[in-house]
Parts: structure tokens; sequence; C-alpha cells
């Protein structure tokens, strides 16, 4: 029996697996990919100062603090289901049944597909699978591909994909159908993409600070309008192209793409195809909540979080006794963040098994206003109103909890 | 129209599921009893997004706070013989 059992070695869990054996708790941290670090392996972008945020290396420091404190991590490890027990918590694994008191749930995220005809080929796949073979396994994904979908995530991989060397002939959105809408209209991508545009001329991975100077808003608008897109890193990105077809017998072989109206709407007679190897569809990211589910912990539907999201407070702890969550889990933001709240929880945790008290609720109190300082500071939020959503959420469970 | 693949494991398109949400007027459960899409072996983990952006766009109604399509586990694939066991090693 752990006192705390961690699915996840992202940056959420191993900041918990720290905090937690630093007030010298039995913890045990699973993750089902072949090594820890979680979706950090694959972070690589430069910082408005100017400095790089290497993901490995950030990794690497958590992992080396959490071995110091002889901290049990297993990778390979899936977790299928969780059942409650008198005594915590039983959960189900490809390894056998894990037994802990306390469980954290620091899953991280999932992409959501934008579906389009020929999206099913070999060569298709997530902008996030393109990330970790690039930077993870260091594949290369193909000769030269295109990128469906434009957002905060897609145009940092994009990034990524370059500087290692990849061809991609452009981004542009996906064609509009009732599963790809909020994907595939230039007016949402665009009013989605101008709320970061306040944080010009210079955001976390650089978006478009060349042409947000002075007043960002307008420029982004005028530049992002026109037919012939805008050019970062020499690379165009199209918000008046969709692609409405992927090509090929046995993989892909081109993309047909037209030009479209401020509405998305194909322009009839614009249709050309270009010839490419690989597609990486960006539909954006979601909570990963299914074992909050599997055991029934009440969920909120806040947009402005990313989707459906298990109840919880500041303190990372959910209605169920025991459960906490913690990282992109509870919301998607960056990785800085997931590390913040994942010290949170590791200390509530803590707590929670009667440690002692005085000096860990000073901890508590200073590791909630770092949330805060981080969330705040953030040059790059993947939704802007992260602050309400997070609001709404206390709101719920406090009406849940104390209703 | 090309055709759109929405649940690949059980290969259910787009067509389809608008067409059972309109003559309908169902829940997600049922377009999942109806057209199998989410019942595969990935048990949704692939399609649950888009079909609640389906959902939403047919219907009109923003999602509601109980996730659509209820999770169930096991909610990764695992063999049977692991799901029977009860002892730890």
């Amino acid at each position: 029996m752990y006192d705390v059992l961690i699915i996840g070695a992202g940056p959420a869990g191993l900041s918990a697996a720290i905090a937690a054996r630093e007030w010298n708790l039995n913890v045990l941290v699973i993750d089902e990919f072949l090594k820890p670090g979680g979706r950090l392996l694959g972070q690589l972008h430069q910082e408005p100062d100017g400095k790089w945020w290497n993901g490995i290396e950030e990794s690497k420091i958590l992992l080396e603090k959490a071995k110091e404190l002889n901290t049990d991590i297993r990778c390979g490890i899936s977790a299928h289901t969780i059942e409650k027990t008198d005594h915590g918590f039983s959960v189900y694994t490809n390894e056998g049944i894990l037994e802990a008191e306390n469980l954290l749930i620091a899953t991280g995220a999932a992409e959501s597909p934008a579906p389009i005809p020929g999206w099913t080929l070999p060569g298709v796949m997530s902008i996030g699978a393109a990330q970790v073979m690039t930077n993870v396994h260091r594949v290369r994904v193909g000769k030269k591909g295109i990128v469906v979908g434009v957002n905060v995530l897609s145009v940092a991989i994009a990034r990524e994909m370059q500087l290692a060397g990849i061809d991609l002939e452009c981004m542009a959105l996906p064609a509009i159908n009732s599963a790809t809408e909020s994907h595939g209209s230039p007016k949402k991508v665009m009013k989605a993409l101008l709320r970061i545009a306040h944080l010009a001329p210079s955001t976390a991975i650089r978006f478009g600070s060349r042409f947000m100077k002075g007043d960002g808003t307008k420029a982004l608008a005028v530049k992002f309008f026109p037919k012939s897109g805008v050019k970062m890193w020499g690379m165009p990105i199209h918000l008046r192209k969709a692609v409405t077809r992927i090509n090929g017998t046995n993989q892909v072989e081109s993309v047909t793409i037209c030009d479209i109206t401020a509405d998305g709407e194909i322009i009839p007679g614009s249709e050309r195809n270009i010839e490419v190897d690989f597609v990486c569809i960006a539909g954006g990211l979601y909570p990963l909540a299914e074992l909050a589910a599997v055991i029934g912990c009440p969920f909120q539907y806040i947009e402005e979080l990313g989707g459906h999201v298990p109840v919880h407070n500041e303190q990372m702890e959910t209605p169920l006794e025991g459960l906490f969550v913690a990282g992109n889990i509870t919301g998607i933001e960056s990785a800085k963040v997931a590390r913040a709240q994942g010290t949170l929880a590791g200390l509530s945790i803590a707590k929670r098994k009667g440690q002692n008290l005085a000096k860990l609720e000073n901890q508590i109190q200073q590791a909630k206003m770092n949330v805060r300082t981080i969330r705040e500071n953030a040059t790059i939020q993947f939704h802007p109103g992260i602050e309400k959503g997070r609001s709404r959420m206390e709101e719920a469970y406090y009406d849940i909890v104390h209703g | 129209m090309d055709r759109i693949v929405i649940c690949r494991c059980e290969e259910v398109d787009l067509e389809e599921i608008e067409q059972t949400l309109i003559n309908y007027q169902c829940s997600m459960r049922e377009i999942k009893l109806r057209t199998r899409a989410g019942m595969g072996y990935c048990g949704g983990r692939t399609c649950r997004p888009a079909l609640n952006a389906i959902l939403e766009k047919v219907s009109g109604e923003k999602q509601p706070h109980q996730i659509p399509l209820k999770v169930q586990p096991p909610v990764r694939p695992v063999s049977l013989g692991r799901i029977g066991e009860t002892n730890y090693e």
C-alpha cells in the first residue's frame, strides 16, 4: 500500500512526487510511455527573453531531483481501471493491481482530431505525434508535409520540425464540416490568434512577432487575411486556404487545397493539389480525464480549460476523498503551470497524511501563490480566459462540496 | 461529397452520424448504440472529441457538464487474462 500513487510522469506528476518524497511519503509514479518526462520531452522553443525552453533538459532536472529522493518511477505501465476501496484506491494496470491510500491523476492532455476526407491514410498524423517522432524518437516524419490546423500548439511544433530540418510546405486550415468547425473558420481561428496578439511583439514562440509590432491586433488582422498568407520563418501560414482532401492510394501522396472566404466557405474553381508525403492534423488539446471519469469524479464542462475537467479546488483536491489532480487534466496550460500545480498537489497529499502542519501549511500557501504567479506571467496562454475558467471551477467545487 | 470517417475502429462516417442525429434527435449514447461509433477497439478515445463537436453543432446546444458519452473501463486495451486477475504479480 503506497501513501500515494501518481499516474503520469510528466511535469505535474514528477513535481508532485518530489514534493511528496520531501515529506517522506511512500510514493510510486507510473507512466505508460517508455520514459518519464511526459510531453516535456517534445518541447523546444524560444522564450520572449531569447532563452530556449528545452523540455528534455527540464525533465532531466526533475528526474535527477526525484532520483536523489529515491522516488520509485516505473514506465510502460498503463492504468485501465480504478476502484475506490475502504482504505484508498485499487489501480488496475497491465502489470497488475496497485493499492494506494491517495491517488494523483496527472495524465495531461490528448489531441482532438480534425477529420477531413482521407485523414485515415497512412502518413497522416496528429501534430503531437509529429512532435514526439521528431524530438523524442528523432525519426524523420517524411520528406515534405503540410500542417492542417493553425493554433498556438501547431505553430510551435511546426517551428520545431523546421529546426529539425523537415520540409513543411505550409500551414492551412481544415475544410469546414460539423466536426472541424472551430478549426476551419478563418474568423474563429483569427479571433483565437488575436487573443494572444496583445502579447506581441514578442510571444513565447515569437508568434508573428515581425508583424505584430505597433498595434498588434490590427496588423495581425490585416496580414492574416490576404490569400498569400503570412510567412513565418519562411513558411507560409494560410488562414484563407483550407485542405479539403488528403489524397493517396496506400499512403499520403498529395492534398487538395482551396481558397476560402472569411467564413470558411470554399471558393469554387480555386482547388489545386500539392504533393506531400505526410500531413499533420492539429485539432487542439483537451484534458485527458478518462480515469477520473471511471472512478466517478464529478466533471465540469469549461471551454476556457479545454473541455470536460474533473472538479477540483485550488489545492488540487477533488470531491472524492484522497483523489487529487494536477497538470493539463485540470485545464490546458503550459508545462510551467503543470509543474507548479504538481508541487502543490504533492504538498496537499502530505497534508492529508497529517504531516507537520504549521510548516506544511506555509509551504502550501507558497505553492498556491507560485501557481498563480506563473499563470499570470505566462507569455502564451492556450486559452485567454484561463483565469475565468479557473474561478468557475472553484465555484463548482464549492457548490458540490459545500452545496 | 467525399466520405469523412469519424469512428476509425468501426468505420462510421460523418454523414451517418449527422443523419442519425437529425432523424432521431438523440443522445450520444443512442448514436453509439445505433451506429457503433465509439464502440470499437480504442473505446472512443479517438473519435470522442469529434463526436462531441458534431453533437454540439447539430443540436446547437453547448455540451453538458456530464461527459456526453460515458467513459467505460478498461480505458486502455488490456488482455482478458489481466482483467480476470485478482492478485498483484
